[in-house]
Formats: structure tokens, sequence, C-alpha cells
């Protein structure tokens, strides 16, 4: 019985591999794509509990993925992966409807932390909040 | 020669004097002649009275001869008469043509036909005689002009009624007088008169053209010449010399006008001409200024690229970083705390790390996103952030002087920006400084180009920057520092940052005595 379906989405192949790397261990169901259509073609054929989703991806762009999926599948809960934020980008992308992002290079640690709360496991720590 | 006849001929002084020649000759000629008629009209007149009254005499000497009909006493009276020195012959004709008592003995006794020259004045055709006195003018052999004069001698009631019963009482006309008068000496006066008269017209002549063209000349030609040699001398761009004439006529008023105009043109073009010379230097100065406001774009641009290409580069190296990140995580656990393995781990990740900073340092550098903008008050920035570091170590022995103007308007910027800005000056001060010396912060509002902007002066006494560093100071990764102190980033940020504002980064600064960095802010929206 996993803990969480995780889907992540992003064009590098590291990441998708550190995110699996970190996450399956712990008992989550991870699966991988690496371009928004693919990862919304994936979500057609089964739901999954989390979305982790690049914001900066060369086909389809991370915050038109995250419309497409808060569209189709709104109990399915996103988080954006980001390069380099500050309050505002946080801000924009939780109005446009993510739960939360993780900045880049993120440890394990931050990666497990955000899918627990995320999946409403753990009570939400005071981290990325000035 | 033709030119020179031309020239005279266009010329004022020639124009003129023609012109009035003309009139004098042609006028002079035309009272000359009337004159002459005149005159001879005059004359003539007075010499057939002379003449007349002349022959009255004849008739009136040769009256008592007459009516006591005594022959030789008649011709005695002629004879005496006719040595006279103008009479030329005296003859007195009877009824039937026949000259009965002349001066010329040897005329006596000649017939007169009707058709000759006597006769014919009265005798004109077949009709009656005119029976009035009559008077010629001919010439006589030598060509000298002859007055003849014929007076009928008219039957009175002494005549016929005489005891010689010489006429009858019917008979109107007794005879005639002929008498020539030679006009010799008369017409020599007359010609002395006319030549007198001509003389005095040509002198007169001379005298007015003389007197005209020394006026002209004097009064009008020299002062035009005058004149001239002035407005040529000006035109050929000579400086202002006044044209001397100094008559009351109105060349003298002309001189004085022209005079006044060339002082004015003189100065108009002083004045033209210097302010060519400003225009020029305005020229100089406006293109130096556009030079540098270029020089200062392009290098503004190159940064910008830059910092776009930082960007791009940062935001590559995000994601093998997150691998080397997250993996080392997983490696570190794996081994105890203490391990040497552990250690080396730990290298790695603290390595990764900082990878991560100068990420994050050179992101801020190249951000472009709007900054969160309030309205703030300068000199409450730079005391916050004066108190974040007034107590650490490096400024212990530094001494810091605020020269902070109150009534500084606020601005509209983010705060947490600027702080970052002036921390930014500020730990830069105290490591130029090394610790000891007198680092200065003012505010003031200054004019920059016509606008208005809020300026922070940070001033520090440490060792300054030389000229060739100064172009550099604020490209990303530039640092004097020695290696592994410091990114090299906090300038290119802080530019980065300042610039997004609106507002520039000027600096100045003397290797050993120290460096000025002043921070202007717009204030209205940047």
């Amino acid at each position: 019985m996993s803990k969480g379906k995780v889907l992540v989405i992003d064009d590098e192949d590291i990441v998708l591999k550190s995110c699996h790397r970190v996450l399956t261990p712990e008992g989550y169901d991870v699966k991988t794509a690496k371009t928004g259509e693919d990862g919304l073609k994936m979500l057609e054929k089964k739901p999954f509990n989390i979305a982790l989703v690049d914001i900066k991806m060369p086909d389809m762009d991370g915050i038109e993925v995250l419309r497409r999926i808060k569209g189709k599948w709104p109990q399915t809960r996103v988080i954006i992966i980001t390069g380099y934020s500050t309050i505002a980008t946080a801000v924009s992308t939780l109005k446009l409807g993510a739960y939360d992002y993780i900045e880049k290079p993120f440890t394990p640690d931050d990666i497990l932390s955000v899918v627990k709360e995320a999946l409403g496991q753990e009570v939400k720590k005071d981290m990325n909040y000035p | 020669m033709r030119m020179e006849l031309k020239r005279i001929t266009y010329s004022l002084m020639g124009k003129l004097i023609l012109a009035i020649g003309a009139s004098i000759i042609i006028g002079s000629m035309i009272l000359g002649y009337l004159m002459y008629r005149n005159q001879e009209a005059g004359h003539i007149k007075e010499i057939v009275g002379f003449g007349m009254s002349f022959t009255e005499l004849v008739k009136k000497s040769t009256r008592h001869g007459m009516l006591h009909y005594d022959v030789e006493e008649i011709q005695r009276t002629i004879e005496a008469i006719g040595t006279a020195e103008e009479l030329k012959k005296i003859n007195i004709f009877d009824s039937k043509g026949k000259i009965a008592y002349s001066s010329r003995k040897e005329e006596i006794g000649t017939t007169l036909t009707l058709d000759s020259p006597v006769c014919t004045p009265c005798h004109i055709g077949v009709s009656k005689p005119k029976t009035t006195r009559s008077w010629s003018i001919s010439r006589d052999e030598e060509g000298n002009r002859v007055l003849n004069i014929i007076q009928p001698l008219y039957n009175e009631p002494s005549c016929y009624s005489a005891p010689c019963h010489a006429h009858e009482e019917g008979k109107m006309v007794l005879g005639l007088v002929d008498a020539d008068l030679s006009l010799y000496t008369h017409d020599m006066g007359l010609k002395k008169q006319r030549i007198v008269i001509i003389a005095y017209i040509v002198s007169f002549f001379f005298i007015i053209s003389f007197v005209i063209f020394t006026i002209i000349w004097r009064d009008v030609s020299i002062p035009i010449g005058i004149l001239t040699k002035g407005m040529r001398r000006i035109a050929s761009g000579e400086p202002y010399h006044a044209v001397r004439i100094d008559t009351k006529d109105e060349m003298g008023e002309l001189a004085r006008t022209f005079n006044y105009m060339a002082e004015q043109l003189s100065i108009t073009k002083k004045e033209l001409i210097e302010w060519g010379d400003t225009l020029e230097k305005k020229v100089e100065e406006k293109t130096e200024t556009i030079n540098r406001a270029q020089a200062q774009l392009i290098h503004s641009a190159k940064l910008a690229s830059l910092g776009r290409m930082a960007a791009g580069v940062a935001h590559e190296l995000n994601s093998p970083l997150t691998g080397i990140v997250t993996f080392g995580h997983l490696l570190q656990k794996k081994f105890s705390e203490g391990s040497e393995e552990r250690q080396d781990i730990d290298v790695v990740i603290e390595q990764a790390n900082r990878c991560s900073n100068i990420i994050k340092g050179l992101l801020g550098f190249a951000r472009a996103t709007s900054a969160e903008k309030g309205f703030l008050n300068l000199n409450n920035v730079i005391n916050s952030s004066l108190n974040m570091v007034r107590h650490k170590a490096d400024f212990f022995n530094i001494k810091i002087v605020l020269n902070l103007d109150e009534a500084l308007q606020p601005i509209k910027a983010d705060a947490s920006q600027l702080q970052q800005v002036f921390l930014n000056m500020i730990i830069n001060a105290a490591d130029a400084m090394d610790g000891k010396g007198t680092f200065t912060i003012c505010t003031r509002k200054v004019m920059d180009n016509g606008e208005p902007f809020a300026e922070v002066e940070f001033t520090d006494t440490g060792h300054g920057v030389s000229e060739e560093n100064m172009t550099r100071l604020f490209e990303p990764f530039f640092t004097t520092k020695p290696v592994g102190e410091g990114t090299g980033l906090g300038l290119a940020v802080s530019h980065g940052i300042i610039q997004e504002h609106g507002g520039k980064i000027l600096v100045k600064s003397k290797v050993g005595e120290g460096m000025s960095f002043f921070v202007r802010l717009p204030f209205h929206e940047g």
C-alpha cells in the first residue's frame, strides 16, 4: 500500500532521478514524465495525488501544465519546482493554484517534507515563508 | 576710347555737363536767333524811320525851291544833301517818270519805265497805283545793304495855286522822291554787336559749366568716391572705419547715416561671430554629453546581456546541482558521524551549497522582475542597515560620520533591496579600510540633467581603487580581494538593483586616499 501517487514532470533527467530515488524508498509510488504533454497523458490514464512540476520547460511551460492539471484534475495537488524564487513569484504560483513550491537545488529532506505536507501527513513547518 | 566715352556718358558729371551744355547751347541758339530777328525788326523800323524823316527833310528843304519853281535852288539843295555820308543818291522824279533833279547830275533827264524797280512798288499791274510811301532794302554792287525810300510828292493847295502854274489842281501826285541810303555802317555796327553777344553767351556757357563742374566735382563726385571706397572696404571685410565727409549738406548726411549703418553692421557681425563660437562650443559640449551617455548605455547593455547569460547559465546549473545535493545527502546518511567517508561527503555537499550560493547571487544580479516598491525614507534604511553591522568587529575602530538631510523627501523603492545595496556599500568600505579610518554617509537632494534625485554618499578612507579597475567595478565576479574572499557579485547585484529602480551609482576614488560611492535614486517612479 503506497503512501501516495506522485507524478514528477521535469525536462532534466537528474531531477526525475533524484525525486524517484528519494521518494520511492519512503513508500511513494513515483512516476516520471519529461514533458508536460507526457505528464498530462499519464494523468489521463490514472489519477495522482501529487504532481511535482518544473516551472521552466522547453515545450510546455510549467504554469500551463499547472493550469491544465487544475482544470482537469482539481484533486491533484501541484507543487512547482523553481530555480530561484522571490516572494512575488511564490505568491503568483500559489495564486494560480499551486499548493506549494520548492527551490532547486533541494535536499532529500526538502522533497520529503513538502510531499508529506501536501498529502496532509505532516503539519506544515515554518520553512519557506519569510 | 569708346569705353571712356561710355563711362563719361554714364557718369553723373558727364550726364549733367552734357545736359546743361546742350540746354545752354540750344537755348542760346534759340535765344540768339530770336534776339537776332527781334533786333533786326527793331533796327529796320529804326532805319526806315530815319530814312523817312530824312526824305521828309529833303522834301521840306526843297519845298521853298519847288514853290518858287527855282530849278537851280532845288538842284543845289539836292546836291548839298547828296554829300551826306550815308546817302548814295537821291532822285526827284516828275509825274512822268523822268528824273528832274538828282544828287548825280548825270542821271538828270533819265526816264524810267513803269516796270523798273523804282516804280513797281506802287505801280502794281494795271490797277491804280499805290499812293503811299514805300521802302525796300537791296544790295548794291559791293554786296552792302542799301535802303531805298520812295516818297510821293503830294499836290497841295500851295503847290497848284503857285504863281508858276506848273501843276494842276486835279493831280494827286506831282512826283517822287527816291532816296538810296547806305546801310553799311549800320550793318557793321550790328555785326559787331552780334559778335559781342555771341562772345558773351559762349563765355557764359563756359563759366557756368566750370562753376557747375566744380561744384559737382567737389560736393558730389568726390564725396561719392569717398563713400564708395568706404563701402568697398567694409564689403571686403575690413574692420569698421568711419567715412569722413563733414559737410552739412545731403552728402554729409549720407556719410553720417552710412557710418551709423556700418557701425551697426560691424557690431552685428561681431555678435554673430561670438554667437557662432558659443554655438560651436555648445555643440561640442552636447556631443560630448551624448557620447558619454551612449558609452554608458552600451556599458549597461553589455552588463544586461552578461546578466541574462549568467541567469541562463545559473538556471541550467540548478538541475545538475540538485542531483549532486540530493545524492550527496543520500550518501551522507549512509555513513556514520565522524567517519572519514562522512567527512568526505560533507565536503562534497558543502561545495555544492557554495555553488548554489553563487548561482543565487548571480540570479539576483540578473533579476529583471519588479521589486516590491513602497514609499520609504532613505535615512531610515541607512540607519537600519548600519545598525545591522555597527556592532561587528570590523567597525570597532572605524569612525562613522552621518550627514543625513532630514528634509529629504521619501522615494518609492524596495526596502529590502535597498538595504542589500547599502549593506554591500558598508561592508565594502569596511574591507577597504582594513578596520580603521573614517566612514561618512551623507544624504542629499541633487539635480542630474535637470531631474531631481535623492543621493546617498558612502565615503571611506580606505585604499581606494585604480583608474583601470574603476571601469570593471560593477562587473560580475570582479573583485580585488584575494581568492576565496567574496564572490565579486556584491557591486554587480547592487548595480542591478539600483538600475532597476531607475537610478545610478557613481564612483570617485584616489588610490591610497579613499573611495566614494554616490547612489542616486529618482523621486518619481523609476
